[in-house]
Formats: structure tokens, C-alpha cells, sequence
């Protein structure tokens, strides 16, 4: 089994139960396991069971009054799309790729690009059913603490087999877009405050291979639902990246070949366009394990999200030792946080600016990359996220996350991830 | 949603994921009523709960399949059946199958005895309909006996030569349609334990191609497709070739 980065795969027993009658939740210890979209050791466990919820991927129960939607926790946010796009119905927010399963999408309380409006993905599931390792189970509402405690519990607090989401209408599947160029962080910051009010989705992708006067330059993508075009789910995936690339594929040439050839896709400052919700909201989506141009070595994801109030110093920091490091990747992403509150006791959002970006592995240099981030990121007071994690320290995890004593304990004592050793060791 | 009707289909086995997803694909595409049997009541209100929220009705029936017994006829009497399909079917350890003669006899009668009565007392309603199409998963494994999986694609074959002879006895009634779905590696719980390769396609694909097969009335249907053309190599392999692989 290997989580999305490739980096640190492990053999252990899997249980693929079809069926709610066939999870055995002991003995333990034991990690569910969704789609395995998460970068870091956070849905693995080397010395246990891990137990493969993709084959839970029924739909329960719809109303297609209010759009409330009942579904086992193993089915996929693709398949909720294929189900409601047709019906006028979209998920309440959603992650950067479709191939995500409900019960992930909640135990890392994901974000998307409405976050300044939505909030979380936990924001918009008012139930869920937990299977804990003595096998009780236990339906949890909103203003239940196991609620928020499994809401980004990273799978700690019980199985999921459950949940109950939200979705929001629509009346077409088309979004319509504008890209704004950027020279820099403070124009990005600036553009941010502007697209709240009137743009329901925004984001901004970085050329992280940029350096001096060009540092912090970037697109600035904002999208509104259309009010015309049809209700078209996305079709399945076509292409696919079926064999890992040679390590030499990617180096900083190839990098910043493809960074500035994107920043320059486009004449003038602005340009419109009409997208469907795939490429705008999935755009990897459509090349079916693209993670493997990092070749076997695998590559990091590295996120974090910086307060409000320290503005853009933190981030120009960072963006300086990126470029100044020569390791850029293709797709670094800039977004500010509304203030929504976060929903779980470990919701990683919160008000602020939240960086991510891909590392090909290269060994020592990107650890030693990654260390000076780190420092950047402490010094700035930044929180980083455990579904993009593989290296971050105990203290860090501490100093993130200030509600984690409470969290601790809702902990089921049968549940532990890879992830979870590392952060109590 | 064309057609105002509602297809009516009865599903033997209906808890399988390939059903699953052959369901799934025909109630995008119409409306349906489907008749879901199997043997575990509340797997089955499961997946009438997923279709009935795909806008299909559903009405289950638990039963033991494998039950000579078993009162199909007035299960299935009171309509007009648009579709039977027959969907059970297992794949456990071969070697510990055939060391123990009672195992054996078991999945011989899962995936061959059972079907086959199934299908008998069908293929007597299509009759009497004149009309109507009796479906049933085979399995490129029927193709060739190779020694990954003998047992079950020797059931598999004798399965595909039944259908055969019925599509013959029904030559003449063009409105009767017997069709072999024949899926090659697919992604379900029934091969869980076996290492995923590129050949292996995921049951939503399989199912909606299946669905599709169907709907045209196909006499047989590799799912995907493309397991015909390397179904026609595997089985033109001399043995001295085929005997070199672990296939
Ligand atoms: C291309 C790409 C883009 C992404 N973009 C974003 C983004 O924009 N925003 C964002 O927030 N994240 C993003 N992610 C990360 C991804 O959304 C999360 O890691 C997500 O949680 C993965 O879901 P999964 O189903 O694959 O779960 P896994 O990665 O398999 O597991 C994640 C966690 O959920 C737990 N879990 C899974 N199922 C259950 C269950 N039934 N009950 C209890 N716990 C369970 C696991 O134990 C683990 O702790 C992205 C990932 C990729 C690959
Ligand atoms: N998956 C593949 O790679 C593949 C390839 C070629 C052909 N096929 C064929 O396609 C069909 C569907 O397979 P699948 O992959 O969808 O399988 P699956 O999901 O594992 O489902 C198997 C089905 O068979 C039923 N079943 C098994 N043993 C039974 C028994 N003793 N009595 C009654 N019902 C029993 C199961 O019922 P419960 O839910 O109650 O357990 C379930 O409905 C099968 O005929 C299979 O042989 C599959």
C-alpha cells in the first residue's frame, strides 16, 4: 500500500469489507484507508490492519427536495458527481481531485476553493455514523464533541461508515472564470480581498521557479457558477500515466520551462472563459495516476497556512528559499482562508494564507529545502497540514494544532496511523 | 429518460458489483423496476436503497440460490420481464477447493448448478413471453483451461455451451435475446486478494458495458472489449507456448 506521494510505501494486511456487516473493526490496531489520496503516512499503518473502504459506495438515501444526501463513507466524490451533477445538485465544497472518498473527505476536513464562503468540507455533513473498535456504533451530530473530534480526526476516532452531506444546487455544470495575472504577493493579496464579495471560488496558481523582481508572480483564478449551459457530469478519465517517469524527467529546466510558459498562456492582464467544473475544480483529474511522472522515488507535498495578521512577509520568505533552493514544482497554489470557523478540533484551515506545493524527491536537498521552509514557516507561525505530511516534527504538530489535547481524548485505543506513531514518539 | 415505461428486470446474485454497476448504468438510463435477489436481505435493502435513489423501484427477495427447491417460477410469476440477469458467482483458493470434495461440489454448484437451474425456469418465461432477454455472467476464464483457474473457468465454459444451446432453441423467437457477459479482469470484492494489474478494469466500466450489451442484445460481450482480442491470442497459444506462462 502507498499513500498519494509514493514516497514511503508499506506492506501490511488489508481488509477490503463490500458490505457494513464485514468491517471488523478489531482486533486492532487498525487504520481505515480511502483512496489513499493523502501525500504523507497519515492514512498508513505499517504494523496493523488497514481496512479499504471503496467497495462501501452505496448511496443510502437522497432527498431530492433539500439535496441531503446519505451515503456510505467508501464512495468516491467522483461517484457523488456522477450522481448529482445531472440532478442540479454539486458538493458543498471539494478538494483538488474527485478521487476522494466521503469518509476521507471528512476525516481531513478538506477545503477547496469557496473556502472564504463554505468553509470546510466538515461544515456541510451534520451526521455520520462511527464504528468504534469494541464495535459500538454511534450516530454523531453537529454539537456532538465526537463530531468535531472525527472531523480531521485523521481516522483516529473510529470508522466511519456513514455520512450524511449537504450538497448545493446548481443550474449547469459550467463555471465562468476569469485569470488575472499577478506580479506579486501583495497584488495576490490584493485580488484576494477584491474576488471575496462577488467570486465564490478563487485560487492562484505561483511560478515558485520566479526569482527577483518576478518573485510571488502568479494567475489569479476565480469562478462563479454559470447561470446557462447543461447539467453534464465529467466523463471518465482518459489518458493515464501507466508506467513511473525516469528520475531525470523532471529537473529545474523542464520546471521552469513549464512555469513560465503557463504564466505566459495568456495576452493582456485578464482573460474569460467559460470551464466546465472538471478542469476548473480537477484538473489532474483527467490523466489517471499523474503522480507518477515523479518517477519511484515518489515526491512530498508540503502545505501550510499562515496567519492573516503577519500578511505576506511569511509566504515572500518562503517563496524566496523555493526559488532560491531551484527545486519549483509545477503546482504550487496560493489561497487565502476565509473565517469561517473549522468545524473539528484538527481542521487544518484558519484565517489566513495557505501555500501548497509538489517536491519531486531528490533525497537530502529537498529535505534540506524542507527544513528551511520549516524555520520560515515556525517563524511566521504557520500551521501545517497532516494530509500532505511525511516529515513534520512532533512539536510542530503540537503547536499547530492547540485543540489536540481534547482531541486525544476521543482517540478510539484500537486505532493508530504511521502518521499518529510519529507524532506520539 | 426516453422511453416512459419502466424496464423491468429481475437480478439474480444482485449484490455483486458488477450487477451493481450494470444496474447503476441502465437506471441512469431509464426507468426501472427491478426485482433484486440474493441471499443476504440486508445487503440487498442496501442496494435497493442506492437505486432507489437513482430513481429505480426495487422490491427484494432473500432466498438461498442454490436451493433446488427454491419456488422461482411463482417468485417470478405476475409480469413481464424485460430482463433476467444472472450475476452470482465465486472465486475462492482452487488448490483448497479441490482437496476437499465437498468444497468442490460447492462452487460447482455456485457458479454452474445454480445458474443453470435459475436460467432453466427463465428461459421458460421467456418462452411463454415471447419476448425478453436472459443475461448471465460468464467469464473470459471459460475460454481456455489454464492452471490459475481451472475450476472456475471449467464451470465458466460449461456455463457459456449451456447459453449456446438455449440461444439455438430460441432462434426462431428473434424477440428473445440470450446473452453471455463475459468480464476479464475486473476490480471487485471477488478478487480483492489478487494483485491489481493493468489489465484489471474497474466494475463501473464492466457494468455500464455490460448494461450496453444488453440494450443492443448482444449474443456475447467481452467487457471491456478489448478481452476478445486477447482471448483470441490465449486461446490460439499452442500448449507448449501456453505451459512455458503462469497464466
Ligand atoms: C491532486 C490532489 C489534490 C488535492 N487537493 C486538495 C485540496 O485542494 N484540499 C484539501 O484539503 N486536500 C487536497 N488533497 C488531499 C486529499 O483531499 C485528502 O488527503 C483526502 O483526505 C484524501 O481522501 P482519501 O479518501 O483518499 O483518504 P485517504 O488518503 O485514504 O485517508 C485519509 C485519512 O482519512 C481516514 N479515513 C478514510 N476513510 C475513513 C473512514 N471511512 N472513516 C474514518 N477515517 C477514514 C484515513 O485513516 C486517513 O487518516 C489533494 C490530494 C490530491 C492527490
Ligand atoms: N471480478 C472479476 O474479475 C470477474 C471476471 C470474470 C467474471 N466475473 C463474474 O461476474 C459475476 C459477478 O462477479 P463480481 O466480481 O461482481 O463478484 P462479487 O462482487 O464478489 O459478487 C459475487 C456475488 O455472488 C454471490 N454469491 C457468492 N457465493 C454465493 C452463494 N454461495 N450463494 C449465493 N450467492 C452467492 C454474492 O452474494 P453476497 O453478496 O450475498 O455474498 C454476490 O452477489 C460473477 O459471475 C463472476 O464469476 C467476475
Amino acid at each position: 500500500m502507498h499513500s498519494w506521494g509514493r514516497v514511503a510505501p508499506v506492506t501490511t494486511q488489508v481488509d477490503t469489507p463490500a458490505w457494513a456487516d464485514r468491517i471488523h473493526p478489531a482486533p486492532g490496531p487498525v487504520l481505515a484507508y480511502g483512496l489513499g489520496r493523502s501525500y504523507g503516512d497519515s492514512c498508513l499503518l505499517g504494523e496493523g490492519r488497514m481496512i479499504e473502504t471503496r467497495f462501501l459506495d452505496r448511496i443510502l438515501d437522497f432527498d431530492p427536495a433539500s439535496g441531503l444526501l446519505r451515503a456510505e463513507a467508501g464512495i468516491s466524490l467522483d461517484a457523488i458527481l456522477r450522481f448529482c451533477v445531472p440532478r442540479g445538485w454539486f458538493l458543498p465544497t471539494t478538494p483538488g481531485t474527485r478521487q476522494v472518498t466521503l469518509g476521507g473527505a471528512i476525516a481531513n476536513d478538506v477545503h477547496g476553493k469557496n473556502h472564504h464562503r463554505a468553509g470546510c468540507f466538515g461544515n456541510h455533513t451534520p451526521r455520520f455514523e462511527l464504528l468504534r473498535s469494541d464495535g459500538s456504533r454511534q450516530v454523531v451530530g453537529e454539537g456532538d464533541p465526537r463530531h468535531a473530534a472525527t472531523i480531521g480526526g485523521l481516522g483516529l476516532t473510529g470508522i466511519i461508515t456513514w455520512a450524511e452531506l449537504q450538497l448545493v444546487p446548481i443550474r449547469s455544470a459550467m463555471l465562468d472564470v476569469e485569470l488575472v495575472r499577478f506580479r506579486g504577493l501583495d497584488e495576490f493579496l490584493e485580488l484576494s480581498r477584491d474576488s471575496e464579495e462577488f467570486w465564490e471560488h478563487t485560487v492562484a496558481w505561483i511560478d515558485c521557479a520566479a526569482s527577483g523582481r518576478d518573485l510571488g508572480r502568479g494567475i489569479f483564478i476565480r469562478g462563479n457558477w454559470s447561470a446557462h449551459g447543461e447539467l453534464a457530469p465529467h466523463k471518465p478519465p482518459g489518458a493515464s500515466v501507466p508506467v513511473d517517469f525516469p528520475d531525470f524527467a523532471l529537473n529545474r529546466f523542464t520546471i521552469g520551462a513549464f512555469n513560465t510558459l503557463y504564466y505566459r498562456r495568456f495576452f493582456g492582464r485578464t482573460n474569460s472563459l467559460q470551464q466546465h467544473y472538471a478542469p476548473f475544480f480537477h484538473p489532474l483529474d483527467s490523466i489517471q495516476g499523474w503522480s507518477r511522472i515523479y518517477g519511484k522515488r515518489g515526491f512530498y507535498q508540503y502545505q501550510v497556512v499562515t496567519p492573516a495578521e503577519a500578511g505576506a512577509e511569511p509566504m515572500r520568505e518562503m517563496l524566496r528559499l523555493i526559488s532560491e533552493s531551484g527545486q519549483g514544482s509545477f503546482l504550487a497554489v496560493l489561497k487565502t482562508f476565509g473565517d469561517k470557523p473549522s468545524p473539528g478540533m484538527l481542521s487544518f484551515p484558519s484565517p489566513g494564507i495557505t501555500l501548497a506545493l509538489d517536491f519531486a524527491n531528490q533525497g537530502n536537498a529537498t529535505l534540506a529545502l524542507f527544513d528551511r521552509l520549516d524555520e520560515a514557516a515556525r517563524a511566521g507561525d504557520a500551521r501545517f497540514y497532516p494530509a500532505k505530511d511525511s516529515r513534520m516534527s512532533r512539536a510542530d504538530f503540537e503547536r499547530s494544532y492547540p485543540r489536540l489535547d481534547e482531541f486525544r481524548s476521543h482517540v478510539d485505543p484500537g486505532m493508530t496511523s504511521d502518521f499518529w506513531k510519529r507524532m506520539n514518539r | 429518460m426516453s422511453d416512459p415505461t419502466p424496464y423491468r428486470a429481475a437480478v439474480f446474485g444482485a449484490t455483486s458489483a458488477i450487477a451493481t454497476e450494470t444496474l447503476r448504468a441502465l437506471v441512469a438510463e431509464r426507468p426501472a423496476e427491478l426485482l433484486l435477489v440474493g441471499r443476504n436481505p440486508e445487503r440487498l435493502e442496501t442496494l435497493a436503497a442506492d437505486l432507489r435513489a437513482r430513481g429505480a423501484e426495487c422490491e427484494v427477495h432473500a432466498t438461498d440460490l442454490l436451493n433446488p427447491d427454491a419456488p422461482w417460477a411463482s417468485i417470478l410469476s405476475g409480469g413481464d420481464w424485460d430482463l433476467f440477469l444472472i450475476a452470482h458467482g465465486s472465486l475462492p483458493d482452487q488448490q483448497a477447493t479441490l482437496d476437499d470434495p465437498h468444497a468442490t461440489g460447492r462452487e460447482i454448484d455456485v457458479n454452474l448448478i445454480s445458474p443453470v437451474r435459475i436460467a432453466a425456469t427463465c428461459a421458460r418465461i421467456l418462452e411463454k413471453q415471447q419476448r425478453g432477454t436472459l443475461a448471465v455472467f460468464g467469464s473470459v476464464a471459460g475460454d481456455r483451461g489454464r492452471q490459475s483457474n481451472y475450476l472456475y473457468g471449467a464451470t465458466k465454459a460449461a456455463l457459456e455451451t449451456f447459453l449456446a444451446g438455449l440461444r439455438h432453441r430460441f432462434a426462431e423467437h428473434p424477440e428473445v435475446k440470450i446473452t453471455l457477459l463475459k468480464p476479464g479482469l475486473t476490480d471487485t470484492p471477488m478478487t480483492a486478494d489478487i494483485e491489481k494489474g493493468p489489465l484489471f478494469s474497474p466494475a463501473s466500466k464492466v457494468g455500464a458495458d455490460a448494461w450496453s450489451a444488453v440494450r443492443k442484445g448482444k449474443s456475447t460481450a467481452y467487457l471491456p472489449g478489448w478481452w476478445r482480442y486477447v482471448m483470441f491470442v490465449i486461446r490460439h497459444l499452442p500448449d507448449f507456448v501456453l505451459h512455458k506462462t503462469k497464466l
